[in-house]
């Protein structure tokens, strides 16, 4: 059965199938929106501590490199793969990894490198660190969205995952983070946009919970207040 | 580990495999959790969420509206796939599926792939297709890798592995293992990241299914809480998504509606940790993510499903919900069911897909209770269509025998017929009404009728009938 026949059959199928639509009611576009009343970094760091992450909400950038340290002393990871991201420089994220002696790379190195290099520095990497596009404050996901300097490697293939995360980029709601992409424009969207609501888990053995099975399974989020500055 | 054959192998008496599972000590205990656990946590998630009901609704109403011109958001989807430069395969049946993949396969020359958990791929008997082909197929979601090393078939849509104890699990792996493994849950797991890894870096192609596929933006939605699909999409070369006709939604405005329902009817989270949306394959300069994207989209009989009065089974998100809260899925597990989709809503899917005759004890695998609709975020009307399913069986005159047909016959002229019936209840009142007058139950009933009391006794007849009752009141 080729395209126009296999589609030909499903227009007739869905035009006799109307017979057996079912009763709905109008609902508003709005339903389900939960959104917050509360402060948005306090409301995020709630719920990633509740889907078994780790958050700390933070004043500013030089709080945040200090949280950072204490997960570095607390790992001790040897490399390091980063996000290219513009509060991740005005951090002075790199500098800071050197201080600490964790080598790291990223996509400026990775672009002029061998695939197989970058497989096996991706692969043995020990913690990844990104920023976000959005965070959704409901759920205490963020949002990630793909491209060059923000490689989906980073914050999947490394056992531990730092997000370094700005007021300015939480929302209060799904709904406003699936509006965001909208606003992007459907030519323009990512190839690949991730929502991370915790670390990787597993219920597959007698339904309890085990974490870290594929992705990462130490999850941190640091939350800036003043990151805008 | 002694494993009986119902656990491999799809055809068979959902009563004999019934009576097996009720017997499994290991499968009662887990089983009897299910309840407390994720039925449970899906029972609160609807509590919590305020709006919980005014979503599902909404979502249930996009997929009627969606189905009702299911054509046009097909072609839409497949204009956009186009257009992020990735590749679209229309199969009609399991078998054109499987050739379209192993066709891609065929190109790239791959002899490795790995998968992230597909029902649609266990429809069609993809790994059994691609392993005559002399592919290996690597399943990477945890529950599926040890099913696949022990050769049995999924028991839960979102478990696969549900069945099976941490001591089962152990076993199995192993079979793999070259250093003996202990009974600790983190350990297995552990083992398996490692084991899954090296597979992952070495595959040539990942074959995925599809939660959602979205038709405006061409985007397949992809939802996991191990983050295998993930992985599944970013290192292989190659992504394969199969999907079935009924997955599309037409906009990315529609998704946050299934998103807000869908993890908390299948696990009670408010997201699974990883959702995907994925847009077919990378854009220039990206260094990970496929390089190739191709979408299969499967018919298999859903057009069928489509034009008949159990069209609705076609909203199902595949979260698992009806099974968890369902009180016979509770007692005998999924692989009692046959098929491939178990529960509830495999009592009507497998009927519908693989034929209502050599299902027909299925659509009796249910009390009618409706804890399943409740469950459901997208409120299919499960116990309706079981009994439309129990309809078609008897015009069918399949699951009724000669001496049932007669039995209801005999019964439709009583009814017609007052003065037959006020004699027959008389001779019965007389007769078994007062021998059982004592005990008020039969033990046993006769012939065909034995099934009723097998596990179960028999209300006896009153000794008076309720007319001649009725008459000595002083009323």
């Amino acid at each position: 059965m080729n395209r126009d026949e296999f589609l030909a059959n499903v227009r007739r199928a869905a035009e006799i199938g109307r017979a057996y639509r079912v009763h709905t009611t109008e609902i508003s576009d709005q339903a389900g929106y939960v959104g917050t009343d509360q402060d948005l970094c306090v409301k995020m760091a709630d719920e990633v501590n509740a889907v078994g992450g780790v958050a700390t909400v933070v004043e500013d950038q030089q709080a945040a490199l200090e949280r950072l340290g204490e997960i570095l002393t607390k790992y001790r990871p040897k490399s390091a793969l980063c996000w290219q991201h513009d509060l991740l420089e005005r951090l002075g994220l790199t500098r800071f990894l050197e201080e600490h002696g964790v080598q790291y790379s990223q996509h400026e190195s990775w672009s002029s490198w061998p695939t197989e290099t970058c497989r096996e520095t991706w692969l043995e990497a020990d913690i990844g660190i990104t920023s976000t596009d959005i965070a959704i404050a409901e759920t205490g996901s963020l949002m990630v969205a793909s491209g060059p300097g923000h490689e989906r490697v980073v914050s999947l293939l490394p056992p531990v995952h730092v997000a370094i995360v700005g007021r300015h980029q939480i929302v209060p709601d799904l709904f406003d983070a699936v509006s965001w992409l909208r606003e992007q424009g459907v030519d323009n969207l990512a190839s690949n946009v991730t929502l991370i609501s915790g670390p990787s888990k597993t219920g597959d053995i007698e339904l309890q919970l085990t974490t870290g099975v594929h992705g990462p399974g130490h999850w941190y989020v640091i939350l800036i207040r003043q990151a805008d500055a | 580990m002694t494993v009986p054959d119902y656990v491999r192998h799809e055809h068979h008496e959902f009563i004999d495999a019934s009576r097996q599972a009720l017997d499994d000590g290991t499968l009662q205990s887990i089983l009897g959790r299910l309840g407390d656990t994720l039925g449970a946590r899906n029972r609160e998630a609807w509590e919590d969420f305020e709006q919980s009901d005014q979503v599902r609704e909404r979502a249930r109403a996009i997929k009627d509206a969606t189905l009702a011109e299911l054509d046009k958001h097909l072609e839409t989807l497949e204009a956009s796939v186009l257009a992020r430069g990735g590749q679209v395969h229309w199969a009609a049946d399991g078998e054109a599926a499987c050739q379209a993949v192993l066709g891609v396969l065929q190109t790239h020359e791959a002899r490795m792939v790995v998968k992230s958990k597909s029902m649609t791929s266990e429809e069609i008997h993809l790994n059994k297709a691609l392993e005559q082909a002399g592919v290996e197929v690597v399943e990477t979601d945890f529950g599926e890798y040890i099913i696949q090393v022990a050769g049995h078939r999924p028991s839960h849509i979102v478990g696969p592995a549900l069945h099976m104890s941490s001591q089962d699990v152990t076993e199995v792996l192993n079979q793999v293992s070259e250093e003996p493994l202990s009974n600790d849950r983190i350990e297995l797991a552990a083992f398996a990241r490692r084991q899954l890894r090296s597979r992952f870096a070495a595959a040539d192609v990942g074959i995925t299914g599809v939660n959602f596929a979205v038709a405006e933006t061409g985007s397949i939605v992809l939802i996991s809480n191990e983050g295998n699909a993930r992985l599944t999409t970013s290192l292989p070369r190659v992504h394969i998504a199969i999907m079935g006709i009924e997955k599309v939604i037409p906009a990315l405005a529609d998704l946050p509606f299934f998103l807000k329902v869908l993890a908390r009817a299948a696990t009670g989270q408010k997201l699974s940790i990883y959702t995907s949306i994925v847009q077919g394959k990378r854009t220039p300069g990206e260094l990970d993510g496929a390089e190739e994207f191709h979408l299969v989209i499967l018919d298999n009989g859903r057009s069928q499903i489509l034009q008949s009065p159990l069209r609705e089974s076609l909203f199902c998100i595949r979260c698992g919900a009806c099974l968890n809260a369902c009180p016979v899925y509770r007692n005998v597990g999924g692989h009692a069911y046959g098929g491939v989709y178990a529960g509830p809503i495999g009592a009507v899917l497998t009927p519908l897909y693989n034929g209502l005759e050599d299902h027909h004890h299925l659509p009796h695998a249910s009390s009618l209770c409706g804890a399943c609709q409740a469950a459901c975020p997208v409120k299919i009307q499960i116990p309706d269509m079981l009994v439309k399913l129990r309809e078609q069986l008897h015009t069918s005159n399949v699951a009724t025998g000669r001496i049932e047909t007669l039995a209801y016959r005999g019964w439709a002229i009583m009814l017609r017929r007052p003065r037959i019936y006020r004699w027959v209840t008389w001779v019965i009142s007389r007769t078994l009404g007062r021998v059982k007058r004592r005990s008020g139950w039969l033990r046993r009933l006769p012939g065909q009728l034995a099934g009723w009391t097998q596990h179960r006794d028999f209300p006896a007849p009153a000794p008076q009938r309720f007319r001649d009752w009725w008459k000595e009141q002083d009323l």
